[in-house]
């Protein structure tokens, strides 16, 4: 019988010692490398004719804009994923009744309301975070059974009603500055959105790599356990965790509220498994502790080339789902594997 | 053991296994006799737990050959050496946390009626298992709810219910009693009997001698010796393992031993220990002693802000201790070393630099800035100073060997320069010069005028270095020793309650 194969790895030491850092960037590379391969695959789609409008500038303007939504809010999510809390599925309905209840209080002015929108988002968040973080409920089955919770408010308060901003106020500025939350655009190009995303990866970024919370954040991440023996205050942490997300999603809200024109409590829906298959392909692993802000806006950005591209293709919206939920298959799964064969997977 | 019989039950021919930057097997020849108690012992580093590995299938890629019972076989994945009947207790523990003692026990061959699993087996196949191993717990016990030694019994129970014809115990007694190691030996002796082929690894040399027939020495990878045990002494097997001679008597450093640090009176947590009282010196390692289960962890919680007390006080150089959480006594300099490294000490995942400034977080601040290039030269003095192998600190934590594992959590607790550090079991899976690299480690902080409380099993660790020994049972203190009337007898006749004059 033959023997074991003979396969020498021959990686001289100080190529190990880098190794850790040069795979990040290669991670986080790749993920945008993924993007690019999109665009050109949208380019040769469009050259075979089996697409129209892909390559234009509306359609890129479309697509930035879609990302931006979806960066903001998978890069809160982010936070829950790496606190090792797999996902926050409330995220829809925050999106929803942020939106709501901004639209709603519009004859108040536009600050206050928006002030109002984010503080109910904040405020669902808070809920989580108290019962995930303290009373260590599981994450997945609560902030599931908070997304109905928050459906039966909304049903609750505005039965099957949708609140139209130049219904709630005459007030024209006030219209007007609200729909801006999606339309207003920098040198005409750049919209608030997007900048909006980039504000949060940036800050994002900085939070997880750059501060004690970061630090913190990682550890639990990896090990709640020891992460309290080290005197961490896992609650806070993991608590601080669903605030970010819950208050992404609330900017979410307001976002794709504006770009309806309309608060309705459909608004959001999908985002939960949108952001969390943008985070996981973005690089965190549902393990927790691992990954990076920057990757999950790439992340983002191959989602929303996807998506683009398969609406052009006219591919319906169910086979969208499910390609979409192949895709994170596959890639919890790599991720998995690779982790195991490195002899590092012990969660 | 059984010598006649011409095959080797297990015969590991020139194998070797390499991982990026290290050999950490290198062309080893490894024979096992069924019938056979095989002791495998070397430093921290030296590769018996990759030889170990191997041979449960760990790897796919390991170079050389394995022989089972002389037939050449593949041991690529597990569940190939699991039909090859390899049965493997780790080092570190594998059981999965939130599922019963029955389900992890019979995990691999859950059985069935039908589709379903039959709960009655089920039970009626741990209860059985769990009576081999002398364990009486309730089978539908999470494991999240027993003590570790306990877990470590489930574990060996775990893995004779896969019938293993080679059985591999990798530090198996670490975690466990004097009575619990005696049952085990127990246990092994029978498991030899019946013609198992059993590889026993340990740095506890003690244990080699009690229940080994050969001993197979490594070093850097490589084998140095197969011998009879019989044939050698003590100093031989340790001269073989470490290439020199070590010195292993302690000499106890003389220490001035100031004012009281830490007041401890009439502490209680309900269930767990009752009316502790306790006096902690500048410059003192106050040594406690007691069997598993008198308490001891559970008072070094309450002793670093864990868990709360039920009743009683604590005070620190005079003033009351009376925040909340462990951060609030960190900040004081009261810092706990646990004696579960795996789950409560390190975050495997993560890299050794990581996991040494854990502890110290919130210190590594530049204004708003988090930057652990603040901690660097920290890292580098620690990694220097308890000689931790591997060197670099990007190395992921999973990546170091038990042993290193255990430096390094020490090294995370000295990082902060602790005032009052409460070790729990600070030696446990470490080799012989390890130990007196921590024991040297722990002298100088007492003798820098800090406060160690010593908890152990490890009698002559605490008779060696401890300058006073509280022996709990039960959850009281019930007796004190000086040094001088600290012998590892006395210690062990207080701890069981049979006082000596
Ligand atoms: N997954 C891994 N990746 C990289 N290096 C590893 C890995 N596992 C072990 N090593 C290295 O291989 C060498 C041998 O480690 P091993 O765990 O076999 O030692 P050991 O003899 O069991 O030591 P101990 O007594 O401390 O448990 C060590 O240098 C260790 O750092
Ligand atoms: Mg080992």
């Amino acid at each position: 019988m033959a023997t074991a194969e003979t396969k020498p790895i021959d990686v001289p030491d100080a190529r190990y010692l880098r190794s850790n850092r040069l795979s990040r960037i290669v991670n986080v590379a790749g993920i945008y490398g993924i993007a690019v391969l999109f665009i050109v695959a949208g380019a040769i789609l469009q050259s075979l004719g089996v697409i129209n409008n892909f390559m234009t500038t509306r359609n890129f303007l479309n697509i930035i804009d879609a990302v931006a939504l979806l960066g903001i809010v998978a890069a809160g999510m982010a936070f829950v994923t790496y606190s090792g809390h797999y996902a926050d599925l409330s995220v829809p309905t925050t999106m929803a009744l942020t939106g709501i209840v901004t639209v709603e209080l519009l004859h108040y002015g536009f600050v206050p309301a928006v002030l109002a929108g984010l503080a109910v988002g904040l405020l669902i968040g808070a809920v989580n975070a108290v019962v995930v973080g303290r009373f260590r409920a599981n994450p997945i089955i609560w902030t599931l059974a908070m997304s109905y919770v928050t459906m039966g408010v909304i049903r609750l308060v505005w039965v099957n009603r949708q609140i139209y901003p130049d219904v709630q106020t005459d007030n024209i500025r006030t219209i007007a500055l609200f729909d801006g939350i999606f339309r207003l655009r920098l040198f005409n190009v750049i919209s608030l959105p997007v900048l909006l995303m980039i504000l949060m990866m940036l800050a994002g970024h900085f939070v997880l790599t750059h501060t004690v919370y970061g630090a913190q954040l990682k550890l639990t991440g990896s090990a709640r356990r020891t992460a309290t023996f080290s005197g961490v205050n896992a609650e806070r942490v993991i608590g601080i965790a669903f605030l970010i997300a819950a208050f992404a999603a609330a900017v979410g809200g307001l976002i794709i509220t504006s770009l309806s024109r309309v608060g309705a409590w459909y608004n959001g829906t999908g985002y939960e498994f949108r952001a969390v298959t943008a985070v996981v392909i973005g690089g965190v692993t549902l393990a927790g502790g691992r990954g990076t802000i920057i990757g999950v806006i790439g992340g983002a950005f191959v989602i929303g080339l996807m998506n683009n591209i398969m609406t052009l293709i006219g591919i319906g919206t169910f086979s969208q789902d499910m390609i979409r939920g192949a895709i994170f298959i596959l890639v919890v799964g790599i991720n998995a594997k690779s982790l195991r064969s490195l002899g590092r997977d012990d969660a | 053991m059984n010598q006649d019989s011409p095959v080797a039950a297990l015969e590991m021919k020139e194998v070797g296994k390499r991982f990026p930057g290290t050999i950490a097997v290198d062309a080893v020849d490894f024979e096992v006799y069924a019938g056979e108690v095989h002791a495998l012992v070397g430093e921290n580093g030296a590769g018996k737990s990759t030889l170990m590995k191997m041979l449960a299938g760990s790897f796919n890629d390991y170079t050389g050959e394995i022989l089972i019972n002389g037939e050449a076989v593949e041991l690529h994945t597990p569940s190939m050496a699991m039909k090859h009947g390899v049965g493997m207790i780790y080092q570190e523990l594998s059981l999965a946390n939130p599922i019963s003692i029955a389900e992890n026990i019979v995990a691999g061959h859950l059985p069935r009626r039908g589709v379903l699993v039959d709960r009655a087996a089920l039970a009626a196949e741990a209860k059985r298992l769990m009576s081999i191993v002398g364990l009486d717990l309730d089978p539908d016990l999470p494991i999240e709810e027993i003590s570790q030694h306990e877990a470590q019994l489930v574990e060996v129970a775990k893995v004779l219910g896969t019938s293993p014809s080679i059985l591999v115990m990798d530090e198996p007694t670490s975690a466990l009693s004097r009575d619990e190691v005696e049952r085990l030996f127990a246990i092994i002796d029978s498991l030899r009997k019946r013609g198992l082929a059993i590889v026993y690894i340990s740095h506890h040399l003690p244990e080699v001698f009690r229940i080994a027939d050969r001993v197979t020495v490594m070093r850097d990878g490589r084998r140095v010796a197969t011998r009879d045990v019989a044939s050698l002494t003590r100093e031989e097997i340790v001269q073989m393992m470490v290439g020199r001679s070590v010195k292993e008597f302690y000499s106890r450093a003389e220490r001035t031993i100031g004012a009281v640090r830490y007041r401890v009176k009439d502490l209680s947590r309900w269930g767990f220990f009752h009316h502790v009282d306790l006096e902690a010196h500048v410059g003192e390692i106050l040594g406690v002693c007691g069997l598993s289960g008198a308490g001891r962890s559970e008072l070094a919680r309450v002793l670093v802000g864990l868990d709360a007390a039920d009743e009683g006080t604590m005070e620190l150089d005079g003033k009351v201790l009376n925040g909340s959480g462990m951060a609030y006594y960190l900040a004081r300099g009261i810092a706990y070393l646990t004696e579960d490294r795996k789950s409560e000490g390190l975050a495997l995942r993560l890299s050794m630099e990581d996991n040494i400034l854990s502890s110290i977080v919130p210190r590594l601040r530049r204004g708003l800035r988090y930057d652990k290039r603040l901690g660097r030269t920290t890292v580098q003095d620690l990694v220097k100073g308890l000689s931790i192998y591997p060197t670099d600190p990007t190395v992921t934590m999973a990546n170091f060997s038990g042993g290193n594992q255990q430096k390094v959590l020490l090294a995370k607790w000295l990082a902060g320069g602790p005032r009052v550090l409460i070790l729990d079991e600070p030696t446990r899976g470490v080799d012989i010069g390890a130990k007196v690299i921590i024991h040297e480690a722990v002298e100088k902080l007492a003798g820098a005028g800090n406060t160690v409380i010593l908890i152990s099993s490890d009698l002559p660790e605490l008779v060696g270095l401890a300058d006073r020994v509280l022996i709990m049972r039960q959850g009281r203190f019930v007796r004190e020793m000086s040094y001088e009337q600290c012998t590892e007898e006395s210690l062990l006749l207080a701890a069981n309650g049979e006082e000596s004059a």
